[in-house]
């Protein structure tokens, strides 16, 4: 036998391969990994999926942005949430081990809530500046921005959070001071801003119950907005976000289905109820 | 008495409720206090383990600043060139392990080494530095990857067992020691690095007599060679993206030897030893992805150029003439034979290119394929390699004066017409086209398995009057002598079985 015919024959079985394993259908079994800020969205997306879908299993889990980023380069989620932007070095690594740049679906809104204690009455707004100045560690003290003589303590989330590094790139635009104490998820954020009178942290808009919620301005001429959906859909919220959804590939068979769903009336209804802000 | 009796039993009752209201308060006296104590007890407790908590802290972000990672890569290879022997064997191909230490943000220290049996060889070592203004721009010091695509793309991630023929000409080893900027505009989607390194980095000089004059890899003359190259992303929606860019490598090194040849073996010019002599190319590269079916990949790389080689002189070869067992030690005698095999420093034009076709198969496989093509001297074709046309040409120099040689220990003189008689093109400027295929499975996120298949075909140079390739390269394997003739292509085909695991 000749080798070109051999080589054709191995590219035809090559090929036929390819073909196959595209159409393969895809599993019924999702995986869900990523943003703690999205998780309880995600969440109760997953359940009402489930639901009108028995046939199909949805594995919601959290860990942070990056974490889930990770997971989906690695291969080890279907689907990763995350409240920031993939940045370029990892779309590089989807690249690299899938060949596709890879896809962003947006599929909320979000403002980013400054959470204070109740009982901190002095405070009720800030502007971007004094933000930055408290959790990049200029301001330590309360006084400094109209408030009480008393030491400003900080809590924010962990490195592996979209919301750590949203919140970092574009309101602290510097390191976070040595002292801001980091937790595991929003409502461990929230809880603690709960119990500490001098307290202040950030997160999600969805977790701020038993907290004041900080109005924020752009600078000090501008008027400070609560987050709210009016003011998140207008931009006059200063701390707005997407949230997104990603694949490493363009999403085929259930798992386009149950994104397709979030992102229609259903979901996007949910989006609403669970505190967030649709994109439509 | 009635009276008395009541005013009796009035004060003992009262005298009981103060002495109970007494002892009440007395025992929630001795309550509260015990509580306060329990309490402060719980808070000594708590501020105790607070403070071995911050301790605990405090020593997990120091380590949280160093991270290690790493990958190794055993294979099995059969070798089909019948001058290769053994033809088959187990090897570790890589074994490193990088461990980067961000003592503050944008800052960070990076060390690899590479642990193959019987090797221990330092890849990386280098401070990269981010600026935290525009945070667009970075500065490397140390040995790093040159810039070039396909040298940056970690061999951890590569869909062929080894690097295109030509990168591997151009760039061996990779690394480089020298210092980088590179920019990456956080809005725009352009890179640009400029990179000036030693230049001789990784390189062989003077192999002829097997003494290699840059052994330290410090650098081997004063000249600094300089690389520049820039990257656009275009992002095509859902799609995928095209990336292109360019790079171009402007070099030197010093000269070795009066003469320096031109691509053709005649003599350029003569020169003086320690003179420049340039060695410079240009590179055009493309990576375009689609999401095809799943993710697919085309990427190329095309580079032309001038490639400079120094001079080197007479060879030294040891041979064994006897040998003895006595009192179980082996008792050697040895035989050192010179010639005078001489090479004045020649500039050729070359060059190559490579092209990748990548798809991947739903999540866990992926099949890839290339074509590299490296053409060393562009200016010899296969009718003119090993001809004497093509041997050294004195030009207008007097054949019967000498050129000067200078290797790492001595200076040689030879007579061009000596020269003249055994200097020629040969095997160094045939060119050679490789085809290869390779199929990965992905185990999970840490185990990568490669069956990788790869065609060299070399150039097919004319044929003798005795019917013998005006090229030819001898052999013994076990004592059987042979000849490689390229004058047809001969098998060099090597089938390779990798298993990765990487952490």
């Amino acid at each position: 036998m000749k080798s070109s015919t051999r080589l054709l024959q191995a590219l035809s079985f090559v090929l036929i391969a390819v073909i196959g394993f595209a159409f393969m259908p895809g599993p019924k079994k999702i995986t869900v990994k990523g943003s703690d800020t999205m998780v309880i969205l995600s969440q109760k997306w997953a359940e009402a999926y489930m639901k009108n879908h028995p046939e199909v299993t949805i594995q919601v889990t959290g860990g942070g942005s990056g974490t889930g980023i990770a997971a989906l380069i690695n291969g080890a989620t279907d689907i990763c949430n995350s409240s920031r932007p993939m940045k370029r070095s990892e779309i590089e690594k989807i690249k690299e081990r899938y060949n596709s740049t890879g896809i962003e679906i947006p599929c909320a809104k979000d403002g980013i809530t400054i959470f204070l204690n109740q009982s901190n009455t002095r405070v009720s707004e800030l502007t971007l500046d004094q933000l930055s100045g408290i959790f990049s560690g200029k301001i330590r003290n309360w006084k400094e921005v109209g408030g009480e003589d008393a030491e400003i303590r900080l809590y924010g989330r962990e490195n592996s959070s979209g919301t750590y590094a949203f919140f970092k790139d574009e309101v602290v635009k510097a390191d976070y001071a040595a002292n801001c104490q980091t937790l595991p998820g929003t409502a461990a954020v929230v809880n603690a801003v709960k119990n500490d009178k001098n307290g202040i942290g950030y997160g999600g808009a969805a977790y701020a119950t038993g907290v004041k919620h900080c109005k924020v301005k752009k600078d000090n001429e501008g008027k400070a907005y609560e987050p709210s959906a009016e003011s998140i859909k207008t931009g006059e919220y200063p701390i707005t976000r997407y949230l997104y959804m990603y694949t490493a590939n363009r999403p085929t068979g259930e798992i386009k289905a149950f994104i397709d769903w979030t992102l229609g009336a259903d979901g996007q209804a949910l989006v609403t109820e669970m505190g967030y802000f649709p994109v439509k | 008495m009635k009276r008395t009796n009541y005013q009796f039993k009035t004060s003992a009752i009262t005298l009981i409720i103060i002495t109970i209201i007494w002892a009440g308060k007395l025992f929630a006296q001795n309550d509260a206090d015990s509580f306060t104590d329990d309490i402060n007890g719980i808070k000594d407790q708590i501020s105790g383990v607070d403070e071995r908590l911050k301790t605990v802290e405090n020593d997990v972000s120091s380590l949280k600043k160093i991270k290690f990672s790493g990958y190794i890569q055993a294979q099995w290879e059969h070798f089909e060139n019948p001058s290769v022997y053994p033809a088959n064997y187990f090897s570790v191909r890589r074994a490193r392990l990088k461990a980067t230490y961000e003592p503050v943000t944008g800052v960070a220290f990076v060390l690899q080494p590479d642990f193959t049996p019987g090797n221990l060889s330092l890849k990386d070592a280098y401070a990269q530095v981010n600026e935290p203004w525009l945070k667009t721009f970075s500065l490397w010091m140390g040995q790093f990857n040159r810039t070039d695509y396909e040298v940056e793309y970690s061999s951890s991630k590569r869909e062929m067992p080894e690097r295109s023929r030509i990168i591997r000409a151009l760039y061996p080893g990779e690394r480089a020691l020298g210092f980088k900027l590179e920019a990456s505009p956080q809005s725009v989607p352009l890179k640009v690095q400029i990179a000036m390194f030693n230049g001789n980095d990784f390189l062989t000089i003077s192999d002829v007599d097997k003494k290699n004059d840059n052994p330290t890899n410090k650098d081997y003359d004063d000249f600094k060679d300089l690389m520049v190259r820039a990257t656009y992303q275009f992002r095509l929606g859902h799609f995928g993206s095209l990336d292109f860019g360019a790079h171009g490598y402007f070099g030197a090194i010093k000269a070795t030897s009066t003469d320096l040849l031109d691509s053709e073996y005649k003599l350029d010019k003569t020169v003086k030893i320690g003179d420049r002599i340039n060695k410079q190319w240009y590179g055009l590269e493309l990576q375009f992805y689609a999401d095809v079916l799943g993710g697919m990949a085309i990427k190329g790389e095309y580079i032309l150029g001038k490639q400079a080689s120094v001079g080197a002189s007479s060879s030294a070869t040891q041979t064994i003439t006897q040998s003895a067992l006595a009192n179980d030690t082996l008792f050697v005698t040895t035989t050192t034979t010179t010639t005078t095999t001489v090479y004045p420093g020649i500039v050729r034009d070359f060059s190559g290119y490579y092209v990748y076709l990548i798809k991947n198969i739903g999540k866990k496989n992926q099949f890839a394929m290339r074509w590299d093509v490296y053409d060393p001297n562009t200016k010899l074709g296969s009718s003119d390699i090993g001809l004497s046309d093509h041997k050294y040409d004195n030009g207008s120099e007097s054949e019967s004066s000498n050129t000067v040689i200078e290797d790492n220990t001595s200076t040689t003189t030879v007579t061009r017409s000596v020269l003249k008689n055994t200097l020629g093109s040969g095997t160094d400027d045939i060119k050679y086209g490789t085809l290869s295929f390779a199929w990965h499975h992905y185990f999970n996120e840490n185990i990568r398995v490669t069956l990788a298949y790869e065609m060299p075909f070399n150039e097919k140079v004319d044929k003798n009057s005795n019917g013998v390739g005006n090229v030819t390269k001898s052999y013994t394997v076990n004592g059987i002598a042979g000849k490689l003739d390229y004058s047809e292509v001969f098998p060099q085909n090597v089938l390779t079985l990798r298993i990765q695991a990487k952490f």
